[in-house]
Formats: structure tokens, C-alpha cells, sequence
């Protein structure tokens, strides 16, 4: 068997057999050598999900019939962890009563193989479940991904921002965020049309990606409005990067509009310390919506930031 | 011996995998050398009456065997394991369950004693 802690650099896939018996380990080593996976194993339950945590595999092949933690078993924890919760699972066994396969299929499993193995089927059976499981991931990555400025959308901020605000109050840790919304979008809209409306959202993306860190999670959060995540941050940095994406942005020259700039306004809320945060995630968003507000009352193309508590930050301590 | 095997040399027909390919040879040749072992275990336990050590043995048996290119293996086995599993403790026919582990005890004896 291949160890993945040597190659698991690549991308081929990793499936995890267990099943307490040495002989299926074998054949199944032999039979599946020539797919593109790398196969690991184990021979009980309890090691078996432990196995499946640390090497997160894109499939598993369980056997139902195992000493002290059998395959139901093994399935139902495989099924209630977080972390195991999608990963695909095969059950082999040589029960084959439909009972047996009513009960897998209930508990989750994506597919039964009957032993003794037929070797086609079996080889059909296992790069199916990871053709399947590929494509959901992609399928579910896409789901996240806004398809005009290559950004995470809405639905993706409003999960990430309960994980990110939960984390900073857990842990004590600084949190910002920052609402960007584009001036006088419509117009650009309405004088150059819609293509070049299309430009500058996925312009102004493009600068929001080179100016944020690798911590940061920018989304768009609908029409010309962004919404940036920044973990780690307190809203004087916060203030300082979504400064430096306003005079980016204004510098900018664009191809379809070259005497027209473009600028944009700020909001941003932080917090220094997450364990002094007080208001929820809904209440954050408010309030940098409010700050989105004042910058744009106060004359357009600027960065309006505050604490989490309403007062302002020191603009000369942010540099 | 209570199972006739008509053959006397490994004959390649007598394996639904082909002794000639370098895998399947490598399987035959990993699954005989395994098979003594398996076999001490299954008198062991059947020496001691251990019905659930039986029931185990012959259950992977059952399930590793034809795929290992030994499918009357894996007949005895699964006829084993259903004579054990389909009784209770206190109607266990412990002579019907000895004739089997001796049919299975003596078919797997005489591939051992062809193995190439």
C-alpha cells in the first residue's frame, strides 16, 4: 500500500479500506494498483474513522462485518463527524441481504459491493463514487464562487462571517470587516453600458484580491457592493488596506472610459479584541452599512471606520 | 480427505485466475502461503469448540477466497459459516459443523499440498 505522508503532495486520490481481514487488504492492494489512487488501510472501526480525520480520503471502502466496532457502527460516526460527514463510503460485504444494503444506503453510504468481488464492477464502482465525489466538490465550490468577479458570494460571507465572528470572540482575537460600495456605479452603467459596468466590477475585484492578504475573505455581497472579512485585523489595519483599495482604485485607467475614474466608499467596524465584542453578526453588518453611509455623505471616495462600539478610530494611529 | 481434487500438477484451469499473469500469480501465491495458517486456526478452534473463532475464519474465507481464484474455498467456507450461524447454542449440530470444517480443512490440505 502507498503511504500518503511520502506523495500526498499530488492529487491523486486517496481511498481508505477497512476491513479486518488481511486477505481483502491484499487483493484489494493488487486489484486496485493500477487506478490512480493511493490506497491506505486499517483493520478496525475505531482506527479506521481516527484514519479517515488525519487523511481527509476522497473515499472509503468499509466492511460491515469487524470485531468490537462494526461497519454500521463505523458508518454512523464516519457520518455524524463534521470533518468525515462527506466523504464517500463504499461498504463491502459478504452479508449481501437487501436488509444489509437497505441499511447502509440509510446510514449514508453511497454504494455496496458484494464479496466475493467482481473485479470489473468493482474497479467501475470505486471510480465512480470518485468521479461523483469530484464533481460535487467542484460543484460545490462553484456554489460559493460569484461568476462575474471570480469572488465568494453572499451566501458564502454570511457563513463565514458567523464562523470568523464565533472564532475572534472564542479566542480573543481581532476581527474587522469592510462594506465597498463603487460611487455613482449606475452611471457607468447607464453612459458606457453594461460591458464596461461588467469591467469594473471585475476590475475593482481584481484590486480587492491584489490589496487583501491571504487571511482575508472577499466576497461580493451583491450589485457593486463588497463585503471583506478580515480576521486578525483591527480596524485600524482594516482602515489602512481598504484605503489602499480606495487609491488604488481611483488611480486606475480604464480601456472603455479612459477620462471617467472610478472611486469607491468605504465602511469598515473591528474590533481589537474579539473577547469585547458585544453585538452579533447581524448588528456588524448594520453598522458598517451605517459607516458606508457616512463616507458617502461625507463627499464619496473615502473610508469611514469605527469600533465595533460605534466611536471612531484614530485615523493618524492607522498611518 | 474428504473432498477429491482431479488434479495432481497446478493446473491453470483449476484457478479461475490465470497462473500466468504476473498479479494473479502473485494473488495465488500470497493466498496458498497464507493458507496453512488459516488452516492450523480453523482446527485450533474447532478443536476447542469456538464456534465464533469458526464463524470468523470461515466468514473471510468465504469473502477473500474466490477472488483469490479459489471459489470452492470459498463455497466451503460460506456452507460452514451458514451451518454455524444458522444455529442457536443449545440446537448446535456439533457433528454436522465438524464434517464441515473436515471438508473444508481437507480441500483447502490439498491445494496447500499442489501449491506451485
Amino acid at each position: 500500500m502507498h503511504d500518503e505522508h511520502t506523495d500526498h503532495l499530488d492529487t491523486t486520490p486517496i481511498v481508505l479500506l477497512v476491513d479486518d481481514s488481511q486477505f481483502v487488504h491484499r487483493l484489494l492492494d493488487a486489484r486496485l494498483r493500477s487506478e490512480s489512487i493511493h490506497l491506505i488501510g486499517e483493520f478496525d472501526g475505531k482506527t479506521g474513522f481516527e484514519r479517515a480525520v488525519s487523511s481527509k480520503p476522497a473515499l472509503i471502502l468499509l466492511d460491515l462485518d469487524m470485531p468490537v466496532m462494526d461497519g454500521f457502527e463505523t458508518l454512523r460516526v464516519l457520518k455524524e463527524d463534521q470533518t468525515t460527514r462527506n466523504i464517500p463510503v463504499i461498504v463491502l460485504s459478504g452479508m449481501n441481504s437487501s436488509q444489509e444494503k437497505v441499511t447502509a444506503f440509510d446510514l449514508g453510504a453511497v454504494d455496496f459491493i458484494s464479496k466475493p468481488f467482481e473485479l470489473t464492477e468493482l474497479r467501475s464502482r470505486v471510480r465512480s463514487s470518485l468521479k461523483m465525489h469530484a464533481l460535487l466538490e467542484m460543484l460545490s465550490q462553484k456554489a460559493q464562487i460569484d461568476g462575474l468577479s471570480g469572488l465568494f458570494n453572499r451566501s458564502y460571507f454570511d457563513d463565514r462571517l458567523k464562523e470568523e465572528y464565533d472564532r475572534a470572540i472564542r479566542h480573543g482575537h481581532p476581527l474587522s470587516i469592510a462594506l465597498i460600495d463603487l460611487d455613482h456605479f449606475k452611471s457607468i452603467n447607464d453612459t458606457f453600458g453594461h460591458p464596461a459596468g461588467d469591467t469594473v466590477i471585475s476590475g475593482v475585484a481584481n484590486i480587492i484580491i491584489q490589496e487583501s492578504r491571504s487571511i482575508d475573505i472577499a466576497c461580493r455581497y451583491g450589485g457593486e457592493e463588497f463585503v471583506i472579512i478580515m480576521p486578525e485585523t483591527d480596524p485600524h489595519q482594516a482602515y489602512t488596506l481598504c484605503d489602499r483599495i480606495r487609491t488604488h482604485t481611483e488611480s486606475m485607467s480604464w480601456a472603455s472610459h479612459p477620462s471617467r475614474s472610478v472611486t469607491l466608499s468605504v465602511g469598515v467596524a473591528g474590533e481589537c479584541d474579539g473577547s469585547s465584542i458585544s453585538c452579533t453578526p447581524s448588528a456588524l453588518v448594520e453598522l458598517v452599512d451605517r459607516n458606508l453611509y457616512q463616507a458617502k455623505q461625507g463627499g464619496r471616495n473615502t473610508v469611514k471606520a469605527t469600533y465595533m462600539s460605534g466611536s471612531p478610530i484614530d485615523i493618524a494611529k492607522a498611518g | 480427505m474428504g473432498t477429491e481434487i482431479p488434479m495432481t500438477t497446478p493446473d491453470p484451469k483449476a484457478f479461475s485466475l490465470d497462473i500466468n499473469d504476473p498479479e494473479d500469480a502473485e494473488l495465488i501465491e500470497y493466498f496458498l502461503g497464507e493458507l496453512p495458517d488459516r488452516v492450523d486456526s480453523i482446527t485450533i478452534a474447532a478443536s476447542h469448540d469456538d464456534f465464533e473463532e469458526l464463524g470468523r475464519i470461515a466468514h473471510q474465507l468465504k469473502g477473500a477466497a474466490p477472488g483469490f481464484g479459489f471459489p470452492e474455498i470459498g463455497s466451503a467456507a460460506a456452507s460452514l459459516e451458514g451451518e454455524i450461524r444458522s444455529l442457536d447454542d443449545t440446537t448446535k449440530d456439533i457433528e454436522t459443523v465438524r464434517a464441515q470444517v473436515e471438508g473444508l480443512v481437507s480441500l483447502c490440505q490439498s491445494y496447500i499440498n499442489k501449491k506451485p
